[in-house]
């Protein structure tokens, strides 16, 4: 009997000690959740990258000492999934902070969830304009807004390529989003309309008939949106059928991501489009990036996607580091209403981005889409050695495309 | 096997005889025992398996459906999830653009499903077999691409705000609430298959589906019970689909109705047994908690649930169902046996 007693007090110091250790444990953890598209190679780095550096930020110390608990978890670009991640990232895992998604059609009803939920949510990479339209106050989106990059890029066609513009746009949100925006863009601030345009599957294969078209149509440019494996089988297609290298092509915002030079090969020479980085920038802090990017993950030029990711976490690094969070079970909807307004209070944030990345507390797209500058790029070689040039790069009016 | 049997022998004979008194009895005890599941979830675990709860009531209303064209008529078939994003579709639209209250845009969701499944259902007239699935499949995902790429139905960027259901002044916006509604919904679909199966119809769809020319023979008109049963399995997928269009965050886009979850449906449905209407409910809880637990494991996911379904149809053809069904025709038969050598003795 006194053995069992015995046997007794020490299960039960030891699970009092547990529970103890266990609260103790998560108390000190900030605890951040991310959902994003990791179904491509490209992807699954995007993902790893933002582990990577948390794992940094963990090894050289924590946040004043707290250390970070990221959960990354897969959404495979489909709503649902997403909106399942999400939930179960807030309610379950109780995160304090979430990221997410690398997909607008997934980012938009994720927006949603935090929104309800009250927690602070960062964008990676959706460019998608009506993401802070939605006017949630808990959104903050890292990447160049889809409205300032068809502003750059107009102005740029309309004033060095010519008006008679060609549109092929895949079925994806962020794609049909550039491809709209442009069309608008293109009317009012040179008052022309599409010489020709078609709507393509998001994983179209065949392009041949369109460029037919376009070819007989005799424009000055085509403008390819499209995620970036089929692009670059349109930009392959678009010489095959013997459209000449004298009519540029354009490419969505996803053109800066490294299949489409290494898939098209020589037809990814000459294509240029806006993207928040461009790897050719000289600035030190983009050359030790291309470094880390290629030792990590062997990728040669890293494209904007992976800017962004790494810009994201340097952004959540500075705001968890501002925030006064207790990180106790009582403290979690305070400890996130604090990171939220400290993520409203980055301003000027000086990274990867070719332009400063600032937010502010009004729940508008002004205050929320925090980075204006777009950077014109175009590809001076493709195939697996590809290389890019800076052709220009803008800052965009706040209130541009609203 | 013969503990669980056990276990459940009380609560069956319970059932039964309410079932006795009247047969809508026991679907208002369900109702009942099922009431305080979201509080439940919610204290023991989180908010998460309320969402997953409705998830479930959604997925089961769509392979109960499924079960009727599949399992009772035996006709194959690759479009549901098509008839699934027109209900989803026309009630979203319907509520966004009319500004119509859910309870009118969910039954004319149901309603543009229903004419859609008598397009699905008229290859079935003159195809069999994989030529039937081929075709279906088609018309199915003719539907997906026709969303994705008219701006109208949401094209690329989906379907965004669509309103939550509401009686009054109470609005079904939490998971919570919604929950009461899709569980609803699920036991009213489950209960409707039955007396379906039970019904004249109901034998009239096995007869097609074990022979259409003795069926024919009998007098069964098999044109019309074909078109009846894909007619019906399009409700049930009209029915989901307005739910889960308006289950917040109330979003849709046309990702969520693709080939793959087409083929999740029918692993649920094959896994769950087919041709028996509790096998599609088990086989969606069962497929919908395995996908959840196996969520960090997104590399090998396709691969696992690929399996499952081969490995099933190689060695549980009649899925847990046919399992299930086995058991009590065992335990029937020696039963009888049992009363026979009683009765000698």
């Amino acid at each position: 009997m006194s053995k069992l007693n015995k046997t007794g007090t020490v299960l039960g110091l030891a699970a009092v000690m547990g529970v103890t250790l266990s609260t103790f444990a998560l108390a000190a953890d900030i605890r951040i959740g991310i959902t994003m598209r990791m179904i491509s190679e490209n992807g699954q780095k995007y993902g790893q990258m933002v582990m990577d550096e948390f794992d940094m930020i963990n090894k050289a110390g924590g946040i004043n000492g707290n250390m970070i608990k990221a959960t990354l978890m897969n959404d495979e670009c489909k709503s649902d999934k997403g909106v399942a991640n999400a939930v179960k990232l807030v309610a379950q895992e109780k995160v304090h902070l979430l990221i997410g998604s690398s997909c607008s059609s997934v980012t938009l009803p994720i927006v949603d969830v935090t929104s309800k939920a009250g927690v602070p949510q960062l964008v990676p990479h959706s460019t998608n304009d009506k993401i802070t339209k939605k006017g949630s106050a808990w959104v903050f989106r890292v990447p160049v807004s889809g409205r300032y990059y068809a502003g750059v890029n107009a102005k740029y066609v309309g004033e060095n390529i010519g008006k008679k513009i060609a549109y092929l746009c895949a079925a994806d949100a962020a794609s049909q989003n550039d491809c709209e925006a442009m069309q608008a863009q293109m009317k009012a601030q040179h008052g022309v309309e599409p010489a020709y345009t078609a709507q393509v599957q998001e994983k179209e294969v065949d392009f041949r008939t369109h460029m037919q078209k376009i070819k007989n149509a005799n424009v000055d440019g085509i403008m390819i949106a499209a995620l970036a494996e089929t692009m670059a089988r349109a930009l392959i297609q678009s010489y095959e059928a013997g459209i000449p290298a004298s009519v540029r092509r354009i490419g969505s915002s996803s053109a800066s991501n490294s299949p489409v030079p290494k898939i098209a090969g020589d037809a990814a020479k000459g294509v240029f489009f806006a993207a928040a980085y461009a790897a050719a920038d000289t600035r030190p802090i983009a050359r030790m990036f291309n470094e880390i990017v290629k030792s990590r993950y062997g990728i040669n030029s890293p494209d904007h996607d992976f800017s962004q990711a790494y810009d994201l976490v340097r952004i959540a690094e500075i705001a968890l580091g501002n925030a006064d969070l207790k990180l106790d079970s009582a403290s979690l909807a305070a400890d996130r209403t604090a990171i939220r307004d400290a993520i409203a209070g980055v301003k000027g944030y000086q990274g990867l981005a070719s332009g400063p990345i600032s937010f502010c507390a009004e729940a508008t797209p002004q205050c929320r889409d925090g980075n204006r500058t777009a950077v014109l790029i175009a590809y001076s070689k493709g195939g697996e050695n590809y290389k890019t040039e800076v052709l220009a790069r803008v800052t965009m009016p706040i209130d541009f495309g609203l | 096997m013969n503990a669980v049997a056990s276990l459940l022998e009380y609560p069956s004979s319970y059932i039964e005889k309410l079932g006795n008194i009247h047969r809508i009895l026991p679907w208002i005890m369900a109702f009942v025992v099922l009431l305080p599941l979201p509080h439940i979830l919610e204290t023991t675990l989180n908010e998460y398996y309320v969402y997953l709860a409705n998830r479930i009531c959604i997925f089961i209303m769509l392979c109960v459906g499924l079960n009727i064209v599949k399992g009772f008529c035996g006709q194959v078939t690759v479009g549901h999830v098509g008839l699934y994003a027109i209900g989803a579709v026309t009630s979203a639209l319907i509520s966004l653009h009319l500004g119509w209250s859910f309870w009118i845009s969910l039954p004319l969701g149901v309603f543009a499903a229903g004419l859609a499944g008598v397009i699905v259902g008229l290859p079935s007239v003159r195809l069999e077999g994989a030529y039937l699935a081929l075709a279906t499949l088609g018309l199915g995902e003719s539907v997906r691409i026709m969303i994705a790429v008219t701006p109208f139905f949401g094209s690329s960027t989906g379907l965004i705000s669509i309103p939550s259901p509401a009686i009054g002044g109470f609005v079904f916006d939490t998971y919570r609430s919604y929950y009461y509604l899709v569980m609803t919904a699920a036991l009213i679909g489950i209960y409707l298959s039955f007396s379906i199966l039970r019904s004249a119809t109901g034998r009239a769809f096995m007869a097609v589906r074990e022979d259409t020319i003795a069926a024919a023979v009998h007098g069964i008109n098999v044109t019309k019970y074909k078109l009846l049963a894909f007619v019906i399995s399009a409700l049930y997928a009209g029915a989901a689909g307005g739910l889960f269009a308006h289950m917040p965050p109330g979003y849709i886009h046309h990702n969520n109705f693709t080939i793959i979850e087409m083929v999740t449906l029918l692993l649920m449905v094959v896994l769950g047994g087919i041709g028996h209407i509790w096998g599609g409910v088990i086989g969606a809880i069962i497929v919908t908690i395995i996908y959840d637990q196996t969520l960090e494991f997104y590399f090998y996911q396709p691969l696992l649930f690929g399996l499952s379904m081969v490995l099933i149809v190689l060695f549980m053809p009649r899925g847990i169902g046919g399992m299930i069904d086995r058991y009590l025709v065992t335990k029937r038969f020696m039963a009888i046996q049992e009363g026979k050598s009683n009765g000698a003795s």
